[in-house]
């Protein structure tokens, strides 16, 4: 396995939301627009089989079940449908799901157990679904309270049961998802024993303001780690009453995971991910896993020199402009791709400038040295 | 485009506005006669500091304990005065160390004084500001900027 990471380039426009199957080998994308397209790996390339057009607004998220197979989709057109893959006629058949709000639909996610999935929207309220059997049909159940604004990420806990949000309002909460003859009663966690639906467990604030833009619970459940419009990225830890707030000198990150429980993976407006590393009891910023080569000019004549500064007002060496990471632009979602919750081996990263990248973690530990900023 | 100018916060009965928002990130606002006390006495400290010469003493004391919330007014640009001092007597070239000894916290707060005293440019000399800007920029990088600009505790 090489260690540089693989560039997918589709040039349909900016990808606002991406999932894999559960073997890696097909691929959910959206490129900004009403319809997800479904593609299937051939060698190196992707090659489109189908695509899942239902919305008539453009689709805010997307999520793969990995082994029951089924697709979700939430969008903006306020509603959510999960697709199934029809066996004889190999198409897929969209469900609708009866969310019940009146704002656009932002983000979704299937739980860990694929018996429920969370819709996160605009109404200020997160629409947990399940399939009532009596009705061969998904409804949703709101958790509302204290939710203030538009809420913009979510991310399931391991048992199943509890949902972190990360919300418009500034803050990032733990609720108890629990549904009544789905959920078996979940062991005491150190956000609570006693979890009917909509408890909050926790309510965190990461200091300076700003949208809270992505939530992640670490592979064990035990903590959560959230990044903020503010450029910082906050762990808490209820077990232990730990709360550490990283104030990153960089531009905010939009989305963020657990590589394994002393690694976390950043991205965002700076086009590149960002690893956070628990050192002792502290965390901190490690390092840029882009290595940003400076690209050679080609062909730097006089003429050119003349020309840039005609076109773009620029001298000879100003090239500040230039983005020398892998995206170009900024980077929306990053996503496990291979390896187990607590070892992430490989994530995939998907951008405004229409690229899907996929990136060996474990390049990491071993290359650390020869990687800077 | 007149649809823009419609207010749509004020058909929805429980909107999420300013004042909700400064409550939640300031809290429980103090006795504004505590405020201008703490101020004021700040600013005696930080001028005894600077007259002893030690600026960056001064600068770590200006920076301390902001005064935010809407009422203070006044005592807002009193304590953007008292920084302001500490932030002239810095030199251009003691800048960066400067702006290396602060901690991350206050890194920020002086960010949003920085952006504050060039707000009022026939006050305070916005060349230096703009110099001391670019060295503390290069020290707590754009992430200090972005954070200026979200925080709702403005001074």
């Amino acid at each position: 396995m090489s260690d540089a990471p693989i560039v997918n380039e589709f040039n349909q426009g900016p990808i606002s939301c991406h999932a894999f199957n559960g073997d890696r080998t097909e691929l959910a994308i959206c490129f900004n627009t009403n319809v997800v397209s479904i593609f299937r790996k051939s060698g190196a390339s992707w090659t489109q089989t189908s695509t899942l057009a239902e919305h008539d607004k453009p689709v805010t998220s997307v999520d793969w079940a990995p082994r029951s197979n089924r697709i979700v989709t939430c969008s903006q057109d306020r509603n959510a449908y999960v697709w199934t893959l029809d066996g004889a006629t190999h198409q897929w058949k969209p469900t609708l799901v009866l969310l019940r709000i009146n704002r656009a639909a932002t983000f979704v996610r299937w739980s860990p157990e694929e018996d429920k999935f969370a819709v996160a929207s605009g109404s200020r309220c997160i629409s947990v679904c399940y399939f009532e059997e009596d009705n061969d049909w998904w409804v949703g159940k709101h958790i509302k309270k204290p939710i203030r604004s538009t809420v913009l990420s979510l991310d399931w806990h391991p048992n199943n049961v509890l949902l972190a949000a990360g919300c418009a309002d500034m803050k990032a909460r733990v609720f108890s998802a629990f549904i009544k003859g789905i959920d078996k009663k979940p062991a005491p966690s150190p956000w609570g024993e006693k979890l009917p639906f909509n408890t909050v467990c926790g309510e965190f604030s990461n200091g300076s303001g700003g949208w809270i833009h992505s939530v992640a619970f670490s592979p064990s459940g035990e903590s959560l780690a959230f990044t903020g419009h503010d450029s910082t990225i906050t762990v808490v830890s209820p077990g232990t009453g730990d709360v550490q707030s990283i104030r990153a000198p960089f531009l905010p990150y939009l989305s963020v995971i657990w590589l394994n429980e002393s690694q976390i993976v950043a991205a965002g407006h700076d086009c590149a991910p960002h690893l956070f590393e628990l050192k002792g009891q502290q965390w901190a910023f490690s390092a840029s896993l882009d290595a940003a080569v400076k690209k050679a000019d080609v062909g730097f004549t006089a003429r050119d020199t003349f020309r840039r500064m005609d076109s773009r007002a620029q001298s000879a060496t100003s090239t500040d402009t230039e983005v020398h990471t892998q995206h170009q632009n900024t980077i929306n979602s990053i996503r496990p791709f291979s390896g187990t919750p607590g070892h992430v081996e490989q994530f995939s990263t998907s951008a405004i400038d229409g690229k899907l990248i996929i990136w060996n973690a474990h390049s990491i530990s071993r290359g650390l040295g020869n990687l800077h900023l | 485009m007149a649809f823009r100018k419609i207010d749509i916060d004020a058909l929805e009965e429980d909107a999420f506005g300013e004042d909700e928002i400064e409550f939640q990130e300031i809290g429980e606002l103090r006795p504004l006669s505590d405020v201008e006390a703490e101020v004021n006495s700040r600013a005696q400290e930080v001028r005894s500091l600077l007259q002893r010469g030690n600026t960056s003493g001064a600068l770590t004391t200006a920076l301390q304990n902001p005064p935010y919330g809407a009422p203070y007014h006044a005592a807002k640009a009193r304590n953007t005065q008292t920084v302001m001092e500490a932030v002239i007597s810095v030199k251009v070239v003691d800048m960066a160390q400067v702006a290396k000894g602060l901690s991350p916290e206050e890194q920020d707060v002086l960010m949003k004084y920085l952006y504050a005293g060039m707000a009022a440019p026939e006050q305070y000399n916005s060349g230096h500001l703009l110099s001391f800007h670019e060295k503390l920029t290069e020290v707590a990088g754009q992430g200090c900027i972005v954070r200026v600009i979200t925080d709702r505790r403005t001074v």
